[in-house]
């Protein structure tokens, strides 16, 4: 969902590399109207190779087409979605190299001023 | 050193000192100090939902993902449960509230969100573009909120309003102000009473009743307020001097006599006329407006996006 916003950064600046990363776990509760939604904007390839930078390896590598209402699938896209959280760990923009800082489980997407 | 006419309570002129300071280095001082110097205060004062916002979530599809851009404490982000809401703001020290809570939210800057573009099916924007020191900064604040939406997507916004009759009463000639906001005095007998509401704040206070809530918020308003008038002399030469030499955000209490006065904090704040949110969101070129009015010292409106 996130993405580079370095100025001038316009082009393959997502997604975002996940380095140096510590997981947690937290069970939540199944949304499956927000599974659905999630399927048309998400890009899946790019999940499916960030879970499995993080061993999440559940994942098959391609949607399958009853994705919608798969119950199996959207299980396991429901953990990598919203029961996988990253609370440490570096975003690294695949394009111009820029890091993001996640601490604490909090995303830090602040640039300084002339980055903008 | 005129106390009668400038209380801290009254909000003073805000007075832009471009040749020192960037917009932007204004807003880190007037706006992003202040909020991270007062989030656990402000967190305790904020946790009631304003009813025109809570049923624009209510009433969103049920998970549909939105961005709550500023969302300050969080306090919109549980309100429906269905939804998938993601929090940013500027204060770090807010966000890590969001985040105790546990809600999904990053620390980014309004002008230049984190998110992939047309991501969001709605976001809301909560008491924040007032905090923009110009025109064109808060036309850009609307631009990326929009383009962070998908078309179609409706956009909710919220700013301080000029003619508000509240217990607030503006120059009605001047829009851009210093509005102060006074943290609890230290040692002072209300303490307990303070700490008391900011623990039940912490623990998202599940026990209490939406009165109790409501109450409690009135409650810490007023103590707020309280405060501000107990607080003594605020010079005005300290409103441009604090423009000047960082970090000066707070307005320290010059009466020395009055040892454990609470610091006091200047808040900017564009005040908008009637008309001047619509006139704002329209000159995009992108939207339609869909619903707008007033509501406790605030003009809002709904947007829908037409066009990226
Ligand atoms: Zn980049």
């Amino acid at each position: 969902m996130l993405q580079c916003h370095v100025k001038g950064c316009n082009a393959n600046n997502f997604p975002l590399e996940l380095q140096e990363v510590v997981l947690e776990e937290q069970e939540a509760e199944l949304n499956e109207d927000f599974l659905r939604n999630m399927l048309g904007k998400l890009e899946y390839e790019a999940l499916v190779a960030t879970c499995l930078k993080l061993n999440i390896q559940d994942l098959p590598p391609t949607i399958p087409e009853d994705a919608a209402y798969n119950d199996d699938f959207l299980q396991k896209l429901h953990h990598a979605l919203l029961e996988t959280h990253v609370i440490t760990g570096k975003m690294v923009c695949p394009n111009c190299q820029h890091t993001y800082v996640i601490r604490d489980g909090i995303p830090n997407m602040l640039l300084a001023e002339h980055e903008v | 050193m005129s106390n009668a006419k400038n209380p801290l309570h009254i909000p003073s002129p805000f007075q832009a000192d471009n040749a020192v300071l960037t917009e932007g280095q204004q807003e880190q001082e007037h706006v992003h100090n202040v909020y991270q110097a007062i989030a656990p205060h402000f967190s305790a004062t904020r946790y009631k939902p304003w009813p025109v916002v809570e049923e624009f979530l209510m009433t969103m599809p049920p998970g549909y993902v939105g961005a709550d851009v500023g969302c300050g404490n969080g306090k919109y982000i549980g309100v429906n449960p269905r939804l998938f809401l993601i929090g940013s703001d500027r204060s770090s020290n807010l966000i890590s509230i969001c985040a105790e809570r546990g809600h999904e939210a990053m620390v980014s800057d309004g002008l230049s969100l984190g998110y992939r573009s047309g991501l969001f099916d709605f976001a809301i924007s909560i008491a924040v573009i007032h905090h923009f020191v110009s025109p064109e900064r808060r036309l850009a604040a609307v631009e990326e909120i929009l383009r962070i939406v998908r078309p179609s997507g409706r956009v909710l916004i919220f700013v301080w309003a000029l003619e508000q009759s509240g217990k607030r009463d503006f120059d009605k000639n001047v829009q851009d102000v210093f509005v102060p906001w006074a943290l609890p005095a230290k040692p002072a007998p209300k303490k307990e009473k303070s700490s008391k509401g900011r623990g039940r704040k912490a623990k998202r206070a599940p026990e209490l009743t939406q009165e109790a809530e409501q109450e409690a918020e009135q409650e810490a308003e007023q103590e707020t307020e309280q405060d501000s008038s107990t607080t003594s002399s605020v010079t005005t030469e300290s409103t441009t001097k604090s423009l000047t030499t960082p970090p000066s955000t707070v307005v320290e209490n010059a009466d020395s006599s009055a040892p454990e006065a609470a610091p006091v904090f200047k808040r900017y704040y564009h005040l908008f006329r009637q008309g001047e949110l619509e006139d704002l969101v329209m000159s995009t070129g992108k939207v339609k407006i869909e619903k707008q009015g007033y509501d406790r010292d605030n003009w809002w409106c709904i947007a829908e996006k037409t066009s990226t």
